[in-house]
């Protein structure tokens, strides 16, 4: 089963919404109909409790091999929408297309197969302490059934990416804080994904190691990966220069290309 | 599919080892508790084989001489049904040597060297009479009536052989019942408790698990697994419980005398069999619906 192969939703296939057009067919059964959104929201509102909504009204489309910053103070709902991009989250209101499906309307059963064309990549890395590096990569490829000769080819081929060649063998706490996140992107990165979400990836690192997951971001977006990375780096997002989607208490700002914080 | 299997296992194993004391107190208790389940069948089936003869609120039975000629047994029943005031005389029932016999392979179920010295020829057929009357010194005047006619080889009386033994066994039925049913919920929920600290002490790398895309059901299985074994390891102890415990039971009640009524008290292997796979799937079943609720509950998937 691959969600990934479907045809085309409703949405996402506005032509003439200029913004974003790479023209890559989402799917094999759509190639006459161009599928150009990897990421749509459709006036989505998510709410925890009765306060005020943590995403209000927010309204977007992500093309595939995008590279787009969520910017924002701490508690302007950044987070919450990356959780509606991977369905932790479900919105009170509003639909969720990604890759041309409703993932609101899209059944339990269904959301790990969904999960298993994102990557996702967190501040705290969330790597597993007892597992080595090898085993926290290769954990995310045994989890989905990939067989063991996959394993051993695809976890090397992705460490070397990360540049973490050599330290197959250490457990996350004999690194340091950037290599530790580059182990938690190559595991994001490791089944190939179509989109990648990063929350806050250089929140816990300093400059300069922040720089280098910046690059190594950069390279993955290159392979033709939508990345979504939430941030509040100023650094980062004005050194990169790419979209920039700005919140403000749940609310979408603004909205840039080629942005800065 | 055989990677799944033993990635499973794996994983089961790794969980006990990480909760040994909570998956230990899991497995005694659902021992115990399965132990008293099977001790319940038991007893039952023990008393029942006492009980067999006086099945249907039978008062009195008049066994019949194995030589006995046709026109003494048609006297003999016309005596009973004779008595309309005191006899149920519709619920007269008339067990010939080959009922007697087989009835009689479950009396003397612990006394094989008496069973051994009957034989469908040479055993007594035997009236059953359930009482009208609520008088007992009626029927027992009746009895000693009886017990002159001829081809009567004797008479015995409900109130005489089991009275004590009936009341005993209702009362030990029903609680044994009752403790072990209690026993058993307890080691569901010990189950259960065990499978959410499994859970709990692994919760980020189920958080993990279900981001990178794995299933429901292979996040799902290895809990359950575990519960399941729990649960049958459990009845395996019990298992071994119950074997000993009826293997004491009958070189105890062997050293009764014959004829005493309590050598009929003994289980035969097939039935402790019978019991013991019972059990077994009661155990696997107990263990794996309960750890099957704990991780539907607590994984949230």
């Amino acid at each position: 089963m691959n969600l990934w192969r479907g045809t085309c939703g409703g949405a996402g296939l506005n032509l003439n919404n200029g913004k974003g057009f790479t023209g890559a067919p989402c799917g094999t059964t759509c190639i006459a109909r161009l599928c150009y959104f990897m990421i749509r929201l459709e006036n989505v509102s998510k709410m925890y409790g009765n306060e005020t909504p943590a995403v209000r009204d927010a309204s977007f489309d992500i093309a595939k091999g995008e590279f787009v910053f969520l910017v924002g103070p701490s508690g302007s709902g950044k987070s919450t929408l990356l959780r509606l991009i991977n369905r932790q989250e479900r919105p009170e209101r509003g639909n969720v297309w990604v890759a041309g499906k409703n993932i609101n309307e899209m059944a339990n059963t269904q959301i790990p197969f969904l999960r298993r064309g994102m990557g996702n990549v967190f501040q705290d890395y969330k790597l597993l302490p007892n597992k080595t590096v090898f085993e926290n990569v290769a954990f995310a490829l045994e989890v989905i059934g990939k067989p063991k000769h996959v394993i051993g080819q695809q976890v090397p081929q992705v460490l070397e990416l990360v540049g973490l060649s050599g330290k197959e063998d250490r457990f996350p706490h004999q690194l340091s804080g950037g290599e530790q996140q580059r182990v938690s992107i190559a595991r994001a990165f490791v089944n190939r994904p179509l989109i990648l979400l990063a929350d806050e990836p250089t929140g816990n690192l300093d400059p300069a190691t922040g720089e280098g997951i910046m690059a190594l971001l950069e390279a993955i977006n290159k392979t033709g990966t939508t990345v979504v990375m939430a941030t509040h780096d100023h650094r980062v997002v004005n050194a990169m220069r790419r979209r920039v989607i700005q919140l403000d208490r749940g609310v979408i700002v603004r909205d840039q290309e080629r942005g800065v914080y | 599919m055989i990677k799944r299997i033993s990635y499973a296992f794996r994983e089961t194993i790794a969980s006990f080892r990480r909760n040994v004391t909570l998956s230990v107190a899991a497995i005694i208790t659902s021992a115990v508790s399965l132990l008293l389940v099977g001790a319940t069948f038991l007893i039952q089936r023990a008393f029942d084989n006492l009980l067999v003869q006086w099945r249907g609120d039978v008062g009195m039975i008049v066994f019949v001489r194995p030589d006995v000629t046709p026109e003494a047994l048609t006297f003999i029943e016309e005596n009973l049904k004779s008595q309309p005031n005191v006899i149920d005389v519709g619920k007269i029932a008339y067990l010939d040597k080959a009922g007697s016999y087989e009835e009689a392979k479950r009396v003397f179920a612990g006394d094989p060297t008496t069973l051994s010295l009957l034989s469908v020829e040479t055993i007594p057929s035997q009236f059953k009479v359930v009482p009208k009357t609520t008088d007992p010194e009626l029927v027992r005047s009746l009895a000693t009536q009886y017990r002159t006619l001829p081809g009567v080889a004797g008479v015995s009386l409900a109130e005489d052989e089991f009275d004590v033994i009936s009341t005993l066994s209702g009362f030990v039925r029903t609680v044994t019942i009752a403790m072990s049913l209690v026993l058993l919920a307890v080691a569901v929920i010990l189950i259960w408790n065990t499978i959410r600290t499994a859970i709990f002490a692994r919760r980020r790398e189920i958080e993990v698990m279900k981001l990178v895309g794995a299933t429901d059901w292979f996040i799902r299985v290895p809990f359950i697994l575990e519960g399941l074994i729990q649960g049958l390891v459990g009845a395996i102890v019990s298992c071994g419980g119950l074997w000993t415990l009826n293997k004491a039971w009958t070189s105890g009640v062997a050293e009764f005398k014959a004829g005493t009524g309590v050598s009929s008290l003994v289980v035969p292997g097939s039935y402790v069999n019978g019991v013991m796979i019972a059990l077994l799937i009661i155990g696997a079943v107990a263990g794996g619906v309960g750890s099957g609720v704990a991780s539907s509950k607590f994984l949230d998937v």
